[in-house]
């Protein structure tokens, strides 16, 4: 588009254009008329390189492998500062290996902090994106900067420390999706609502308040 | 006037380092002051009988701005708020995560007076922190299950038909650490990860016609640019999760509202909320709405990312992990009065808030100043929109009593927002996520203002 100049002299000039019968014909239609000529076709070899989602069920997995063994120097190199030599977490950074599922489950029934408790061995659904979350994200302070064969291998080393996989397991994109991960079947989709309110305008309840005051009472405290 | 400014100063100073016993103390002491002198004046003469307005006898003294020339126009070519308001900025919580760059921080809504966030006072919530993307050099790919993969720059987006709403986008985790019990006294910490904008972009459904998706495709996932390439997965008609189950009807729809925005407020995207361009998924769970969007895929069936299956799941009292949660359902909140200022003397008040559903529009909000035990329809300030804040007013005395003051919003698909209780029935104390029940304040005879939780309500 070329650009209006805004001296008087400029204004006047392409006034008289329009004037002049500059056409009308462009303005468009319908929705999808407003995309005509816009963007680039893109081939899936183009897109490869961003193209690196991997699903539950393995598809997508990159070619590669490797063993719990090979995980162990770039584990404890790249990882165990935040999520501890034996999975084991540290201070604000996530557990690798926790509670054992059925330990996890029965925490939660009883109201305990199963959250701080969460690891690979029962808050993890599938392997393979275990890999993907790895290789994606990690390390944290470098992420993405893990080769694929290293990526599988520091997972196979995480699964290890999370007693799912044996000491002489490889992972790969051919086994990957066949790991049986602890926490598989426990996932529901969410049906919300779950709760039903209603809308009571008086002499709701008849019972003293239980009022509870915040233990906190300024972020510095 | 100086007892006021002094009340008006919110007691999270403390957060910020400064002495905190001595600064309560402080406020404290221009409390008193303030209950018989200036607040008294601004509060009005409803409380005739009880309250005694005070009489300045004193000539006014001569503004100080009065006789001074002040800044010439651009001296500040982007303009900041008052430095009398500095006090009014995000905040975070310490000790909640172990780094900034994955971490979140809160909108100050105790100091705002709309249902727009300004966009400096947007939460933030990265994952591998905020980065810095160059437009010249951006690129949004839509590829897949698609007759014509394509590639957009920042410009191409620009150039297509444009779609302007309002909406709120709300961590799934606001007001989480008051799960277990009652533990910030501060509304900028328990409802401050949700803000409000307006966002300008394009509509995902005029892309998709675009580039010809196939109706086969059940599912999509967006992926941002920055170092987590934050990835999620977004339900469309006939979606089935991970075991072959189908998604419910409603959640498959929201994708529909979805677009790609590169305007906040009018102006670009800022970098922490997703500069130049972010996914908008208004309603539902904001970590879906990706900032630094690079590329969407359509596919047929969830990626279930980490993101899906560790992260933002909500284990169940029953042993089950709920996953999927995209919703977030409806909240309310009062922030006029609440904990981070004082009342400022007995008389009358004006009762605000706000509040907003994933689901739709803001139906009514009731307002208690008993525990909940009777309640008054509060009157709702236009516009009111859907999946957007909405803002609530009611008149109120204070006659210098104890009171236990809360709001509860109602949605037009008549769903009542639920009272703690009720959530922790039936999710427990260990889902984190999705905490929107009724938050109630307690008025002290002081004038303090308290975060408290009716354990039996």
């Amino acid at each position: 588009m070329s650009k209006l100049k805004t001296s008087k002299f400029g204004l006047g000039l392409a006034a008289g254009a329009m004037a002049l019968g500059l056409s009308t014909a462009g303005i468009a239609g319908g929705h999808t008329d407003g995309f005509n000529g816009i963007g680039a076709n893109i081939t899936e070899k183009a897109v490869e390189p961003w193209d690196i989602s991997v699903f539950y069920d393995g598809t997508n997995l990159p070619e590669g492998s490797g063993t719990v063994e090979a995980g162990q120097n770039p584990y404890d190199a790249k990882c165990a500062m935040c999520h501890g030599a034996f999975g084991e977490g540290a201070e604000g950074y996530p557990k690798m290996a926790a509670d054992s599922m059925p330990a996890f489950i029965e925490s939660l029934k009883q109201g305990l902090d199963g959250v701080g408790n969460r690891g690979v061995n029962n808050a993890w659904g599938h392997a393979p994106t275990l890999f993907d979350m790895i290789k994606r994200h990690m390390p944290f302070y470098a992420p993405g900067t893990m080769s694929v064969d290293e990526s599988y291998a520091v997972t196979c080393y995480v699964l290890n420390l999370g007693g799912i996989v044996p000491m002489d397991f490889t992972c790969s994109d051919e086994t990957l999706a066949d790991v049986d991960m602890p926490a598989r079947d426990y996932y529901v989709t969410d049906t919300r609502p779950d709760v039903a309110n209603e809308r009571c305008m008086s002499d709701c309840y008849d019972y003293e308040p239980k009022v509870v005051g915040a233990v906190v009472t300024g972020v510095s405290e | 006037m100086s007892e006021t400014t002094l009340d008006q100063t919110p007691q999270s100073d403390a957060r910020e380092g400064v002495a905190s016993s001595d600064r309560r103390k402080f406020l404290r002491k221009s409390v008193a002051l303030a209950a018989s002198g200036a607040a008294a004046a601004a509060a009005g003469n409803a409380y005739a009988d009880d309250v005694k307005l005070d009489t300045v006898t004193e000539p006014l003294e001569i503004n100080p701005t009065r006789n001074i020339l002040g800044r010439g126009v651009v001296s500040v070519p982007y303009g900041m708020p008052s430095k009398f308001e500095k006090n009014v900025v995000r905040r975070n919580v310490s000790w909640l995560t172990a780094d900034t760059v994955a971490s979140i921080s809160f909108t100050p809504w105790q100091d705002l007076n709309g249902i727009i966030t300004p966009n400096g006072l947007h939460f933030e919530r990265h994952h591998a922190g905020a980065v810095d993307v160059d437009p010249e050099n951006h690129q949004l790919v839509i590829h897949g299950m698609v007759d014509k993969p394509m590639v957009f720059s920042m410009e191409d987006l620009k150039r297509m038909p444009s779609h302007t709403a309002i909406h709120f986008l709300e961590c799934p985790a606001n007001g989480a650490m008051e799960w277990r019990g009652v533990q910030m006294d501060s509304m900028q910490f328990t409802h401050g990860m949700m803000s409000c904008s307006e966002w300008t972009g394009v509509k995902i459904t005029d892309l998709m016609e675009y580039v010809g998706v196939d109706p086969k495709s059940t599912w999509f996932y967006a992926e941002g640019a920055d170092g987590s390439a934050l990835q999620r997965s977004i339900p469309m008609e006939g979606a089935k999760d991970q075991f072959g189950e189908p998604l419910p009807a409603d959640q498959c729809e929201l994708y529909k509202d979805a677009m790609i925005a590169y305007a906040q407020n009018g102006e670009a995207l800022r970098p922490e909320n997703g500069y130049p361009i972010r996914f908008l998924l208004p309603g539902c769970e904001a970590n879906m709405s990706i900032k630094w969007l690079r590329r969407i895929k359509f596919v047929d069936k969830p990626l279930v990312t980490y993101q899906e299956t560790r992260h933002y799941i909500e284990p169940l009292p029953d042993g089950t992990i709920r996953q999927f949660s995209l919703v977030n359902e409806t909240n309310s909140v009062i922030n006029y009065p609440c904990p981070d200022y004082q009342m400022q003397g007995k008389g009358a008040y004006e009762i605000r808030g706000i509040a907003w559903s994933g689901r739709g529009k803001i139906a009514h909000v009731d307002v208690s100043v008993d525990g909940g035990k009777n309640w008054q329809e509060a009157e709702l300030v236009q516009p009111v929109m859907s999946k957007c804040v909405t803002k609530f007013k009611l008149p109120f005395e204070w006659n210098g009593d104890e009171h236990l003051i809360m709001s509860r919003a109602t949605d037009e698909t008549g769903y009542v927002q639920p009272t703690l209780m009720q959530l922790r029935n039936v999710r427990g104390t260990n889902s984190i996520y999705h905490k929107n029940s009724i938050q109630a304040w307690k008025i002290e005879k002081t004038g303090e203002v308290k975060n408290v939780q009716i354990e039996n309500f």
